[in-house]
């Protein structure tokens, strides 16, 4: 192959396609924020005692995590309280729906709100993305547009030249598809800035969480029966320590110096 | 991770975490876009480009450690290696190649 | 240190809310800048919002209650609506602050608390409300309804940290320890890291320890030296863990040198008891204990910087335990 490639460009395509298209991009992920935040609802009510039972569920893994705090007399009369009551099924919102099993999803209506707001989510994320790349395609597509400072391999000439008719060009030569795709990842730090650090135009973050929260959305809600019990039995195998134990050994070794 | 009775007696904030974090990433992302209109308006090429990209986020990363974190990396990261030194390095290096590419093609045209 | 409007207002001294109050005037001016008074699409682009900002309203609407000022304070909570709307839990909370702030004599004080009742009537979940309620009891002298309109609280909601403490607070009125040691102890559970409460939870077994007699005073006296050593481990400077260490250190080593019964040198493994310290810790915590506040009081009056975050009242009363020391030294 010849050594460096030269082709001469006007200037005009600066003016004309980069800017532009940066621009796109910029209001693109400032309007996706607002329109998430827009279409979020607001959090529901929950009825007495579906928030009891939840809440005593905290209680119940606020003891199991910080047992730590209280002396051992102590953790073991709420221990015996907490299993004798969650065995009784004394928290559940509706004591008389036991054993009935795992709620369907389908027809629960809280998890079809849960489900609902992260499918609106994912279209306010999908449509903007596929719109631009159509309209890139339609208007600045059959011509390069700049040089890549770096090379890359020649499987990408397919994905980046993509209008371009030559054969022979240089990988480093691409057309404006690829740079809608540089500044679709790069702007994230100026989305950060100006956005502050919540913004919901965080392309990279969100893919990430949705790959870990994958398995869960679809799980649908546990039975709180066997949560309960789920936790007592958690209780039960806690061996107590106390960390109040030696606790002034250890502010003396701390405070060494200062005495 | 440190031993769990450690971690109670000398407990790891999440929001501190969290917030330094966020300003070794913003401070990272903003060196890396200006190393990256350096570097175009060079014209430097692949390999000395990544080279350039990679002593200035050293440099950086020293200057954070004196000025920042006050030579004592551990009272602010849980894990220094990892967070101060190689923290963010790839939010870094796409805005480097953002304002790497925009300004190559500005000044070599 | 931190910004006074952001604190807490439970935290701040009188003269900071006053001072507060004061500030209050210029600061909603300031707010109404003409920025904030672009029309409707360029504004889209300017943000006048910060984190902080409806915060600071809210503090400002307390501070000014504090000192009196009604009419700043309805100001306050006119531009808290505004933003949030009528139905907004906290902003109906504050409107019931004001009125039981303003309110003149007992009846309008009931009146209040019939307001309360027709709301929580309709729709049960306002937490904000039923805390409010709460109060108004605890206020009207009512301690015994106040404990049992919490405790249905936290039978609904037991992981509400705020309603624990105050759950405590109220048994410590009326003298019952024990229940007041198991409602902080629930408020650890939830905010294990938090030292303030850990000293409390010392300042409440100082005092019941007042009640009891040879081993159990003794019992409880360590156990209360170890959760002022726990809140010091978790916060290096606090005056009140100071304070409490040292007043429970000085009145352990009396005990401890004038029990005749043979020490329990290790602990019951029955009941899960810790030992009780030895006589040479308790005097090395006594001397830290001292030293500390010491230093803590003379850098607070020379004015360094970072040591500038304690309250007058703290001071004073910290100067006043170490003059107490001297004093008997010298008698």
């Amino acid at each position: 192959m010849a050594e460096a490639q030269q082709i001469l460009r006007d200037p005009a395509l600066f003016y004309w396609i980069l800017l532009p298209i940066t621009v796109v991009m910029v209001l693109t992920g400032i309007l996706r924020h607002y329109l998430s935040t827009l279409l979020q609802s607001a959090p529901k009510r929950q009825p007495l005692a579906k928030l009891r039972e939840q809440r005593s569920l905290l209680r119940s893994a606020n003891l199991r995590t910080n047992y730590a705090q209280i002396s051992a007399s102590a953790f073991q009369k709420r221990r015996e309280w907490l299993i004798e009551n969650a065995r009784d099924g004394k928290f559940l919102a509706d004591p008389d729906a036991r054993g009935k099993g795992k709620p369907n999803p389908m027809s629960d209506p809280a998890m079809m709100e849960g489900m609902m707001g992260m499918m609106k989510g994912n279209v306010a994320m999908m449509v903007p993305q596929s719109l631009i790349m159509g309209w890139i395609n339609a208007f600045f597509s059959g011509y390069v547009i700049m040089k890549l400072p770096f090379p890359l391999t020649p499987q990408f000439k397919q994905m980046l030249q993509a209008g371009v008719g030559t054969r022979d060009l240089d990988v480093r030569w691409v057309s404006s598809l690829s740079w809608y795709f540089l500044t679709l990842f790069g702007l994230q730090p100026v989305y950060n800035f100006i956005l502050g650090s919540n913004n919901a135009a965080n392309q990279v973050t969100q893919q990430m969480a949705q790959s870990q929260m994958g398995a869960n959305p679809m799980g649908g809600a546990e039975d709180p029966e066997k949560l309960f019990n789920a936790e007592a039995e958690n209780l039960e195998v806690i061996e107590h320590y106390y960390i109040l134990d030696g606790v002034e050994d250890r502010l003396l070794e701390r405070f060494q110096g200062a005495i | 991770m440190l031993d769990e009775r450690e971690l109670a007696t000398r407990p790891i904030v999440q929001d501190s975490v969290q917030h330094n974090a966020r300003t070794v990433s913003n401070i990272r992302a903003l060196t890396a876009s200006l190393f990256g209109v350096a570097a175009g308006t060079l014209g430097l090429e692949s390999i000395p480009g990544f080279i350039f990209y990679a002593l200035g986020t050293a440099v950086v990363s020293v200057l954070i450690f004196a000025f920042k974190a006050e030579s004592e990396p551990k009272a602010y990261f849980y894990r220094p290696m990892a967070d101060l030194w190689a923290g963010d390095m790839f939010g870094g290096l796409m805005s480097f190649v953002l304002t790497w590419t925009l300004f190559y093609n500005l000044a070599k045209a | 240190m931190a910004n006074p409007l952001l604190e807490a207002p439970s935290k701040s001294s009188p003269e900071t809310a006053i001072d507060l109050s004061q500030q209050a005037s210029t600061f909603i001016t300031s707010q109404s800048s003409w920025l904030s008074a672009i029309p409707y699409p360029l504004s889209l682009f300017i943000n006048t919002e910060s984190q902080e900002k409806w915060q600071t309203y809210e503090n400002l609407f307390l501070a000014c209650l504090r000192t009196g000022d009604d009419n700043t304070a309805y100001a306050c909570l006119e531009s808290l609506t505004d933003r949030f709307g009528k139905g907004n839990d906290r902003v109906v909370a504050l409107q019931g602050l004001y009125k039981e702030a303003t309110a003149k004599n007992e009846s309008e004080l009931a009146e209040v608390l019939r307001e309360y009742e027709e709301m929580l009537k309709s729709d049960p979940t306002i937490f904000s409300i039923r805390k409010r309620r709460a109060a108004v009891l605890r206020s009207m002298g009512k301690t015994s309804d106040a404990v049992t309109a919490l405790t249905n609280l936290l039978d609904q909601s037991p992981t509400d940290a705020e309603a624990w403490s105050e759950l405590g607070d109220l048994y410590l009125t009326q003298g019952s320890y024990d229940q007041a040691i198991f409602s902080f102890e629930e408020v650890l559970l939830i905010m294990p890291y938090s030292w303030n409460m850990q000293a409390r939870l010392g300042e409440v077994l100082y005092l019941a320890s007042g009640r009891t007699e040879g081993g159990d005073q003794m019992k409880i006296l360590s156990e209360s030296m170890r959760r002022f050593c726990r809140s010091l481990e978790l916060c290096d400077d606090y005056l009140r863990g100071h304070y409490g260490l040292k007043l429970v250190t000085t009145r352990l080593l009396e005990v401890l040198s004038t029990s005749k019964k043979p020490q329990q040198s290790s602990s019951d493994p029955v009941r899960g008891d810790l030992a009780p310290p030895s006589v040479d810790a308790v005097k090395k915590l006594n001397e830290l204990a001292t030293s500390k506040l010491a230093e803590i009081v003379r850098r607070s009056n020379s004015g360094e910087k970072g040591w500038d975050g304690y309250s007058a009242a703290e001071i004073i009363a910290a100067r006043e335990l170490l003059d107490r020391d001297t004093q008997k030294i010298e008698r």
